[in-house]
């Protein structure tokens, strides 16, 4: 690979220099009250490389426009099936050198590097995804990106960017896996999407690791004018989890919805933190989250609202739901608000519930078996966030994954 | 007389430490169809949901053989494969969780074998048609936005595919319109034979001009207060529960 343009370096040079001007995160800040930094590998030492372990990885079977394969979050090139003209699907660091005049006017425009985690993945990221598609193109299949985990290197980074142009429309899946290592590998991602007026995407995050990864993960999403966005959020894997998926209504008439699956067993934590921000008059919003709790697992949701001066017309709603399957499993939930406009129309909701003994009871009278009427209950539960899934196969992946949770 | 299918002896049954069943007998043989009547709180429903093994009824006293076996050793589960169906008063609705998932998931654990999607699907589309369901039924989740009348056609839809043994309608009966009742009717009706007995559990004796019982038990205050042929149903039209002490007429009150 030739080296990164001068305006690049420039750029991970300030990320780097900011490291260390920028104070250390300490747990005791606000919005890193439920999920320590250092459990993240944002603050104290820096983890350590092991050894790699080897494990198929393949991601799951269906047809797509283009796939890349990021070991560690090492670059390596996409493989690609036929695309539209004009349609892009290239390495990140690749596309920074062969895409200059596209990538250079957005990346860090959503996801930037003032503060310490933005910093730390700017400063870092080694490959990562770029995804092009031009005016009024509609490129049918997904494409793909797995970024995986050896246990090789102890800090793994992604990185990806999407430009959805003007009417254009495509579905774009970040996934992430590895096999149960040993060490503690922590791993940085963030997702920049762009919209343009009339523009239609689908970003799907496939959270999948195995234990001992710890992930922060940051998805952010720009609707312009009239324009569709909706992100997927699937947490099943991994130690620690933290992501932050934004959806910001940048154009009047857009529509941005934000799901979110998860199911934590055993000791995992996960934190969501989904903000909807209505930065333009008449956009809808509507972010649903729920997720089931087995063991002594932990989950944390905090959602927000942000309707600043100036968005009259905004039609804004989040809901969060969770099932505790078990005593020791807590769930908190905090749905949040921030209006400052008035004439608009929002909504808010959280809440925490187990399995109802009366629908276990119905299921087990009619023959059902506790353990398989709790599996119907709880895919049951999740099956408003899994029937917006609008790929077959991935969600029959993840009724799959969410059965293997449950037995 | 065939051998009962279900057999009742000195059953007790507390809610919530509260004794409201104080030694129900009753027998059923199989083959047969028995109404249970009397007033509200008289504990019709408390049997219905103990004999189904309901957690939060518990049995302090008495027997239930079912078929041969002790039903109260069983699990929830357990009885429903021994051919034991409850027709709710109230069916749940537990979202997300499909009408023919359900139905297949159940239909396959009483059977203990899987019926392949073909054999599924000609069986549900045969019993949908008896129970008047149209094809978007499918679709949807398991009781979730019903109206009263498809809930308990539902239960019924059930009944029909599971082919139990032994069955109790608790008060399918209420909140239905005369066509739900005939439709409701009908299917009970198709499947009554030898290898079907039945409880069904009625306030009033509308259902039993649609589905004649052999025999009625009237219970009052948590025991079996009397028991009689059809005629006992008649005698109750005419006079309500008035000489068993409570002022509630057995006929409904005009909608």
């Amino acid at each position: 690979m030739a080296s990164a343009p001068a305006w690049a370096a420039e750029l991970r040079h300030t990320a780097t220099a900011n490291l260390d001007r920028l104070p250390v995160l300490t747990g005791e800040e606000e919005e890193w009250r439920f999920t320590a930094p250092t459990d993240l590998g944002l603050a104290g030492a820096a983890p350590i490389d092991g050894t790699a372990v080897s494990a198929d990885l393949a991601a799951a079977a269906g047809p797509r426009s283009g796939t890349l394969a990021l070991a560690d979050g090492m670059p390596s090139a996409p493989v690609l099936g036929e695309l539209p003209p004009g349609v892009i699907v290239a390495e990140l660091g690749q596309a920074l050198i062969d895409h200059e005049d596209l990538v250079r006017s957005r990346l860090y425009g959503l996801i930037g590097f003032d503060d310490r985690p933005g910093a730390l993945n700017a400063a870092h990221w080694t490959g990562g995804t770029f995804v092009y598609v031009p005016r009024g193109v509609e490129l049918m299949l997904p494409t793909e990106t797995l970024v995986s985990a050896t246990g090789g290197h102890g800090r793994v980074f992604g990185r990806t960017l999407v430009i959805v142009e003007d009417g254009a429309k495509a579905t774009v899946i970040d996934r992430y896996r590895s096999a149960d290592l040993a060490g503690p590998v922590t791993a940085s991602t963030a997702t920049e999407i762009f919209v343009a007026d009339g523009g239609e995407l689908e970003h799907l995050s496939l959270i999948e690791w195995g234990a001992g990864v710890r992930h922060h993960a940051r998805v952010t999403a720009s609707a312009g004018k009239d324009a569709r966005v909706r992100s997927v959020v699937v947490t099943l894997g991994g130690d620690v989890v933290r992501v932050e998926a934004t959806h910001i209504a940048a154009g009047p008439g857009s529509d941005s919805r934000a799901l979110g699956l998860f199911f934590a067993d055993d000791h995992q934590h996960f934190e969501h933190r989904v903000i909807a921000r209505h930065e333009a008059p008449q956009a809808y919003s509507n972010l649903l989250y729920k997720g089931a709790l087995k063991d002594q697992a932990h989950t944390v949701f905090f959602g927000n609202l942000v309707v600043p001066p100036g968005a009259p017309g905004t039609d804004a709603y989040q809901t969060n739901r969770n099932l505790v399957l078990n005593e020791g499993a807590r769930a908190d939930t905090i749905p949040f608000l921030e209006i400052e406009t008035a004439e608009v129309k929002c909504s808010h909701a959280g809440a925490v519930g187990r399995v109802d003994d009366e629908h276990l009871f119905y299921l087990r009278s009619r023959g059902v078996d506790e353990e398989t009427a709790k599996r119907l209950i709880v895919l049951g539960f999740l099956q408003e966030v899994l029937e917006h899934v609008q790929l077959a196969e991935v969600r029959r992946e993840l009724e799959d994954a969410v059965a293997r949770k449950l037995a | 007389m065939a051998d009962p299918i279900l057999q009742i002896k000195g059953l007790e049954v507390a809610v919530e430490g509260r004794t409201i069943l104080k030694g129900v007998d009753l027998e059923v043989p199989q083959g047969e169809i028995h109404a249970l009547m009397g007033p509200n709180g008289s504990g019709k429903s408390t049997l219905a949901y103990a004999l189904a093994g309901h957690p939060r009824y518990e049995v302090t006293g008495g027997s239930v053989v079912f078929d041969g076996k002790d039903l109260l050793d069983m699990d929830i589960d357990e009885r429903a494969k021994a051919g034991f169906f409850l027709a709710m008063q109230y069916p749940v609705e537990v979202p997300g969780v499909s009408v023919l998932n359900f139905l297949r998931t159940s239909l396959n654990s009483i059977r203990g074998d899987e019926l392949s999607p073909r054999e599924f699907m000609k069986l549900f589309q045969e019993k949908s048609k008896l129970l008047e369901f149209d094809a978007s039924f499918t679709d949807r989740y398991l009781n979730e936005g019903f109206s009263g009348g498809e809930k308990k056609r539902h239960e019924i839809l059930q009944m029909a595919m599971l082919e139990p043994r032994f069955a109790v309608l608790d008060e399918t009966d209420s909140g239905l319109d005369v066509d739900a009742l005939k439709v409701v009717s009908r299917g009970v009706n198709s499947l009554r034979g030898p290898n079907l007995g039945s409880l069904i559990i009625t306030h009033y004796t509308r259902i039993l001009q649609y589905i004649t019982p052999d025999v009625v038990h009237v219970m009052f205050e948590g025991r079996i207060a009397r028991t009689g042929g059809p005629e006992l149903a008649d005698e109750l039209e005419a006079g309500g529960y008035a000489q068993y002490g409570s002022p509630e007429p057995a006929v409904a009150p005009s909608a």
